[in-house]
């Protein structure tokens, strides 16, 4: 399944900035094969849908840990575990404003 | 080309979104602020040169008018760099600076100029500060992909100003 979302928030910046879109894609295997960096976007019960980066992903409980990379990102901590089937998808490519 | 076209869809179908969510409310930037400081400083000029031509003052009144304006200009001028800074630190990236290249540059000018304000009440430097805030503001609308118009402030001292044109 493939997505096009588009990003709102800065807490992914300079890497995505407000505005950019990104085309992203679900499926079992690549969830289960996100690694350390990979962005992905998820749906976050507080927060509503987020895109945040994998910090680490924990195949034996469906879950990844995420983060941001600006300094005012809400925490690891504060997003919690994000199971896999919350996941909506792996970002694949990303559209920027910026050429 | 692949952006502008998506962008094109988005406005007549658009795409979910996704937060890069922060802890704070980020993303509220405006060089507007940093433009009216920079008129404000050129009017407190003004005012400062009809008060020294008027000939009805007594002279307790000029001292008090004047200290006033002196103040606001100061003010002003402050403001007006404090604002630009925030844009150029918290919003400013690599990839902005990359695409006008000019910017650092053109902040620094605006610091300078800033302090020029405050030292002196030379008008011509006051102008300088307005264009270059207005140069700034220019290059941040574009950034953000809006576009812009020039239009004279509708209040004195009426200078040419960049407003985004929504």
């Amino acid at each position: 399944m493939i997505k096009i979302i588009k990003v709102t928030g800065s807490s992914l910046s300079p890497s995505f900035l407000p505005g950019d879109y990104v085309l992203i894609r679900r499926s079992p295997r690549l969830l289960r094969n996100l690694s350390p960096g990979d962005v992905v976007v998820f749906h976050h019960d507080v927060y509503g849908s987020l895109i945040k980066k994998v910090r680490s992903n924990i195949q034996s409980n469906q879950v990844v840990y995420t983060e941001g990379t600006h300094a005012e990102s809400i925490s690891t901590e504060e997003i919690g575990p994000v199971n896999y089937r919350h996941i909506t998808g792996k970002v694949i490519k990303k559209f920027s404003s910026i050429s | 080309m692949f952006y502008t076209l998506i962008n094109a869809i988005d406005k007549y179908l658009p795409f979910p979104l996704a937060k890069a969510h922060c802890d704070v409310p980020c993303g509220i930037y405006d060089p507007i602020t940093a433009q009216i400081d920079a008129l404000t400083v050129v009017r407190m000029m003004d005012l400062m040169d009809s008060l020294s031509d008027g000939d009805e003052k007594s002279r307790k009144d000029f001292h008090n008018s004047m200290s006033r304006y002196v103040a606001v200009k100061e003010q002003h001028a402050e403001s007006a760099k404090h604002e630009i800074r925030v844009i150029w630190g918290d919003f400013i990236k690599d990839a902005h600076v990359e695409k006008y290249p000019q910017l650092h540059g053109l902040v620094h000018k605006i610091m300078q100029l800033g302090s020029k304000c405050r030292q002196t009440a030379d008008r011509a430097q006051g102008l300088a500060l307005v264009d270059a805030v207005n140069e700034f503001a220019e290059i941040f609308w574009a950034i953000k992909d809006v576009k812009t118009k020039k239009a004279k402030a509708p209040y004195a001292p009426g200078l040419e100003m960049v407003y985004p044109d929504l």
